[in-house]
């Protein structure tokens, strides 16, 4: 089992988007099992693909281990790919994982156990930095962060690797892609220009389309409903690079 | 049956609907601010059942489904598609070994490589599935209509129609309010799984599910007159014989003509083991009969034993000596087609029936025979069951410890005819004992009986090659041949020395207290 997840400390950078478009390829296209844990409090991987997390299910369930997980896995509309849906009471997940033993081990210790049914597992994580994304960081074999060229997006990116640098964890693992790229923007160009070859950044980019932001609309992955699409075939090359990473 | 999404691990309902319902009418009433249903798909199907004689699928928990262009493995638990692969044909039977090598043909071997799957029943279906939509427009489920009809010779009998539910992973709970949602317009009558609807279907194609075993599964009673036992078991022998012979005319697999032989050796043995249940006079001409009916098949048994390890055999050899087997094996074909000829011209022979009908009047008659010539005919069956098992075991016990280090072929041999004697009685009699005892007690034999088994293969095998290689010598076949076989005799005789040597430790193994206390305590409780 390979695990990416999609992070970012700023929000509203393509990461739901992200999150929702590579997983729908991995599952389409790889035909492997795959899964979406959508950790993000405000559910809105779950929402793109029309999941109503069950009113049961605490975060609580969540560090229990399989069992409980197994039981709020949700099949999207699309085959292969499932859906461990977001609960409002995973704003309380950081004070469960701080009275935890071992917090940051627990969520890799849960996951081994839903190996045996799924290929590919993507985390859809909240824009913080908290005991959670800690645990995610730990658990994940690939971070993969949108950064969309600008000054402040630039920045939490940097914060990020710092953070780890700081913390002695495996900054190797992180990836960076630039998001919503609108390259009519000189802001845009300039910051591609400048960063484009710092350590961890892939090559491919995911333009700014209304495909993407219409995804609210559809409530369904690009690829599934315009597979034709700039951004469909955008975030293919992404998932092609991605799985040379894995 | 229905064609459910691959990736879904849930149970499918069936509901058995009253009447045939017009599954159209099903889109208009269904309408509710919580779920919509949505056509999907509507097609006229033939499906096409199979399984091996002995309902080996069925025992594995799996219908084996030919459809339009691909034959699937559906779980008879859940009703969902397992497994698929691409076939073309609907053939009145297969091997697993005609597959494509792939996932599908390992599951189907798994079901069984030895036999061959039949056809047996063929259905005209009529499937309309829909998608069970939420308020968000999200698929929770699918909804399934189908109706059956059975299609055999006499014609189309409509079985039934059918609605099943296939909730999506995680919308069980959404599935169920769906359920008593429909239940308002339609009177679901039954709630059944898969295993349910195949039996149904197999029962209006006129099949029992699980009507033949080749293993005992008669239930006799210890204080019974042996006599009346004896009758009952070979009675039961006779009926897998008779219910073998249409498979071996038709060629269908070897082990319609193995079961056949089984049955066979079973009477003979257990005829010959227990004395004094009837009149020996009555019994010679049967015993002779039998005799001759065995070796009239040997020929044919043989060749399929031979044909059966083909495969083994070439991984034996080197490439360059394989022609020479090709050659080998393609006499062999030809003589089996022979000896098949033949056989089954005696099957159909009048002197044939005239003696299967003798002896099956002989065993129907009830009366006891006459004291002075069958003595034990009257006593329990019990207690002759336990006098002969402890004898036979004995015999197994002597015969063995008399075999020293060097094991000769003859030694083997005659310890294999008792094991082989032992192994018929503890069959016949085991449900007189309790399950505990009597199973270790076989499975203990067993493994003594694989390692003499393969020891006396390896001989026959041998001698049967040496005095081919005579014949070749004769003829003056080309290098090759003479060659291949050479070369099959010294791995076969490698095999055989090395099973030769394991037999000690195997025999050592059987005769242990263990296995004496095992005896005891299954003889003890007369």
């Amino acid at each position: 089992m390979k695990s990416v997840a999609l992070y970012s400390i700023k929000g509203g950078v393509g990461k739901t988007a992200a999150a929702v478009n590579l997983s729908y390829l991995s599952a389409s296209g790889t035909g492997q099992p795959t899964l979406v844990c959508d950790l993000d409090p405000q559910g809105a991987s779950s929402f793109y693909f029309r999941i109503k997390a069950s009113k049961k299910f605490t975060g609580e369930q969540f560090l229990k281990g399989s069992k409980k997980i197994y039981s709020n896995i949700k099949a999207t509309d699309f085959e292969n790919l499932d859906l461990l849906p977001s609960d409002f009471s995973y704003r309380n997940l950081d004070i469960d994982l701080s009275e935890e033993k071992k917090p940051l081990k627990k969520l890799r210790k849960n996951l081994e156990e839903l190996s045996e049914n799924y290929r590919y597992v993507f985390f859809d994580c909240a824009p913080n930095l908290t005991l959670l994304s800690e645990s995610v960081f730990a658990a994940s074999d690939l971070i993969l962060v949108p950064v969309i060229p600008t000054t402040l997006s630039m920045r939490t990116y940097f914060q990020l690797t710092g953070f780890f640098e700081a913390n002695n964890l495996d900054s190797s693992k992180i990836f960076a892609f630039f998001s919503m790229v609108e390259k009519k923007k000189t802001m845009h160009r300039d910051i591609i220009a400048e960063y484009a070859a710092t350590k961890g950044f892939l090559s491919r980019m995911i333009p700014y389309s209304s495909d993407i932001e219409k995804m609210g609309i559809y409530r369904s992955p690009v690829p599934a409903v315009l597979p034709h699409s700039q951004s469909a075939v955008a975030y293919r090359e992404l998932w092609q690079d991605l799985l040379k990473n894995l | 049956m229905p064609a459910a999404p691959e990736h879904n691990p849930c149970k499918t309902l069936y509901f058995q609907v009253h009447g045939l319902q017009p599954s159209w009418v099903l889109q208009e009433e269904i309408c509710s601010p919580e779920f919509r249903l949505s056509p999907v798909s509507s097609k006229h199907e033939r499906q096409v059942f199979y399984d091996t004689f002995d309902w080996h699928a069925f025992e594995k928990n799996v219908a084996v489904v030919k459809k339009k262009n691909a034959v699937s493995l559906i779980s008879l638990d859940s009703g969902i598609e397992t497994e698929s692969e691409a076939f073309q044909g609907y053939p009145a039977s297969f091997f697993s070994s005609d597959l494509p090598e792939g996932a599908f043909r390992e599951q189907l071997s798994a079901v069984s490589q030895i036999r061959a799957f039949q056809k047996y029943c063929t259905l005209e279906t009529f499937v309309r599935t829909y998608r069970i939509v939420d308020d968000n427009e999200k698929t929770i489920g699918y909804l399934i209509s189908e109706s059956l009809t059975v299609i055999d010779k006499s014609g189309r009998k409509p079985l039934t129609s059918l609605l099943s539910l296939l909730p999506l992973k995680g919308y069980q709970d959404e599935t169920d309010a769906f359920r008593k949602l429909l239940s308002r317009h339609i009177t679901l009558e039954v709630s059944m799984d898969f295993r349910d609807v195949f039996r149904s279907i197999m029962q209006s194609a006129g099949r029992q599910v699980q009507g033949y075993s080749s293993k005992i599964r008669l239930q006799l009673d210890p204080e019974a007159p042996v006599h009346e036992s004896m009758r009952t078991l070979l009675i039961w022998a006779l009926s897998i014989m008779k219910a073998n012979e249409q498979g071996i005319r038709n060629n269908t697999d070897t082990e319609f003509l193995h079961d056949y032989r089984v049955a066979v050796r079973r009477t003979r043995s257990v005829m010959k083991l227990i004395k004094g249940v009837f009149d020996p006079d009555d019994c010679a001409p049967f015993l002779d009969g039998f005799r001759e009916l065995g070796k009239k098949s040997n020929g044919l048994r043989d060749s399929d034993v031979y044909l059966l390890r083909q495969h083994t055999f070439f991984g034996f050899l080197p490439s360059f000596l394989k022609p020479g087997l090709e050659q080998f094996f393609a006499e062999m074909e030809r003589s089996r087609k022979a000896a098949h000829r033949s056989f089954c011209r005696y099957l159909a022979s009048e002197s044939y029936g005239r003696f299967l009908h003798d002896w099956e009047r002989f065993l129907r008659t009830g009366t006891l025979p006459d004291l002075e010539k069958a003595p034990k005919a009257s006593l329990s069956t019990i207690s002759v069951a336990g006098s002969s098992i402890r004898k036979a075991w004995k015999k197994v016990i002597r015969t063995g410890r008399l075999i020293g280090p060097e094991a000769n072929d003859q030694e083997l041999h005659q310890l294999r005819i008792e094991c082989k004697k032992l192994r018929y009685l503890l069959e016949f009699f085991a449900s007189l004992y309790p399950q505990k005892t009597i199973v270790p007690i076989i499975r203990q034999l067993k493994e003594l009986q694989e390692n003499l088994g393969s020891f006396v293969d390896y001989s026959v095998q041998i001698m049967f090659l040496h005095e081919r290689l005579q014949t070749l010598r004769e003829t003056g076949s080309n290098n090759l041949y003479p060659a291949s076989i050479g070369g099959l005799v010294g791995v076969l005789h490698l095999k055989k020395e090395e099973t030769r040597a394991h037999f000690t430790k195997t025999f050592r193994t059987f005769d242990q207290e263990k296995t004496r206390q095992m005896f005891r305590e299954l003889l003890d409780n007369e």
